[in-house]
């Protein structure tokens, strides 16, 4: 068993702790593909009114935002997250159907970290229609 | 790091990222082939680390066993590539800075390096034979099990952070 040895597998694991070490870690969110527990507590049911100023159309999940104005007349920016684009397409709700400026009614849960972001269950469209935004099998609440 | 945060914004913003981060059933369809990729890939490496930990095929020598899988294990390795890198290329902004995701590249690296090692040694062995492998490959392979295992949790846990 020539030079199949401990020597070899010692040198080896010297060069994988080396390499360990140079990991370095972000604080920066990042959002992907997640159940919806895992983000946003059921029991913190929330409705938000104000108007988009961004729209992303994208997977895994779809996100807009609002500036919705408070009772002060303060004016705070939620980001509100829905599914993927196929999901909403197939429930009528396409790509063209938000547009920023338009006014829309979120109806949906508050994120568990305390950010200014919601689980958009259900939203009212410019055009009136209601469409429920959940990401499909996410175990949220319908 | 800036070219490399500038690189992946513009991997990000560019025609084919949006529109495959964009898309109705594309980005799940990638999605899909990279899973079935890592079966591929994963299940033929672990089938080696368990013959060279003597649990399975034990009648087979190592080469053998080793040889008529290894094609498998390139062909879904070259698949997991590209589909990874296309779902890179949709999200390279944020995944460039998930935790987990700069763990998982790292592990991927580290789990290179132990074939890498392994394959060398095999090179000089002699041994192939249906007694017990060498303490190395033993060790090798049980590495291979943990860090691939390591990987594909590292791959759902992007996701969570």
């Amino acid at each position: 068993v020539a030079r199949w040895t401990q020597e070899g597998f010692m040198a080896d694991q010297k060069s994988t702790a080396a390499l360990i070490s140079v990991v370095i870690l972000s604080a920066a969110p990042a959002l992907a593909h997640h159940s919806f527990s895992a983000e946003f507590d059921g029991n913190k049911p929330v409705r938000l009114i104000g108007t988009i100023t961004r729209i992303e159309w994208t997977n895994p999940h779809s996100y807009f935002y609002l500036d919705v104005k408070d009772s002060h007349g303060r004016v705070t920016n939620w980001g509100c997250e829905t599914g993927n684009p196929g999901a909403l397409s197939r429930r009528g709700w396409k790509r063209g159907d938000i547009k920023i400026g338009d006014t829309l009614i979120a109806d949906g849960y508050l994120a568990k970290d305390g950010s200014h972001l919601i689980d958009a269950r259900r939203v009212t469209l410019p055009d009136g229609r209601n469409v429920y935004g959940g990401s499909p099998g996410d175990g949220g609440p319908q | 790091v800036t070219v490399l945060a500038q690189l992946c914004a513009s991997l990000y913003d560019s025609r084919i990222g949006t529109g495959i981060r964009e898309s109705d059933n594309l980005y799940s369809i990638i999605e899909t082939v990279h899973v079935l990729a890592i079966t591929l890939v994963v299940g033929t490496i672990s089938l080696v680390d368990l013959r060279l930990l003597g649990l399975v095929l034990k009648q087979a020598p190592v080469s053998e066993v080793l040889g008529s899988l290894v094609r498998v294990t390139w062909a879904g390795f070259a698949l997991m590539l590209a589909t990874g890198l296309l779902l890179f290329w949709a999200q390279a902004t944020q995944l460039s800075r998930n935790p987990m995701f700069q763990l998982k590249l790292l592990l991927l690296a580290l789990a290179g390096l132990n074939a890498l090692f392994f394959h060398r040694c095999m090179r000089r062995t002699v041994w192939d034979g249906t007694t017990r492998a060498p303490r190395a490959a033993q060790i090798s392979a049980l590495i291979s099990l943990a860090v691939w295992s390591a990987v594909v949790a590292l791959g759902r846990a992007i996701a969570y952070f």
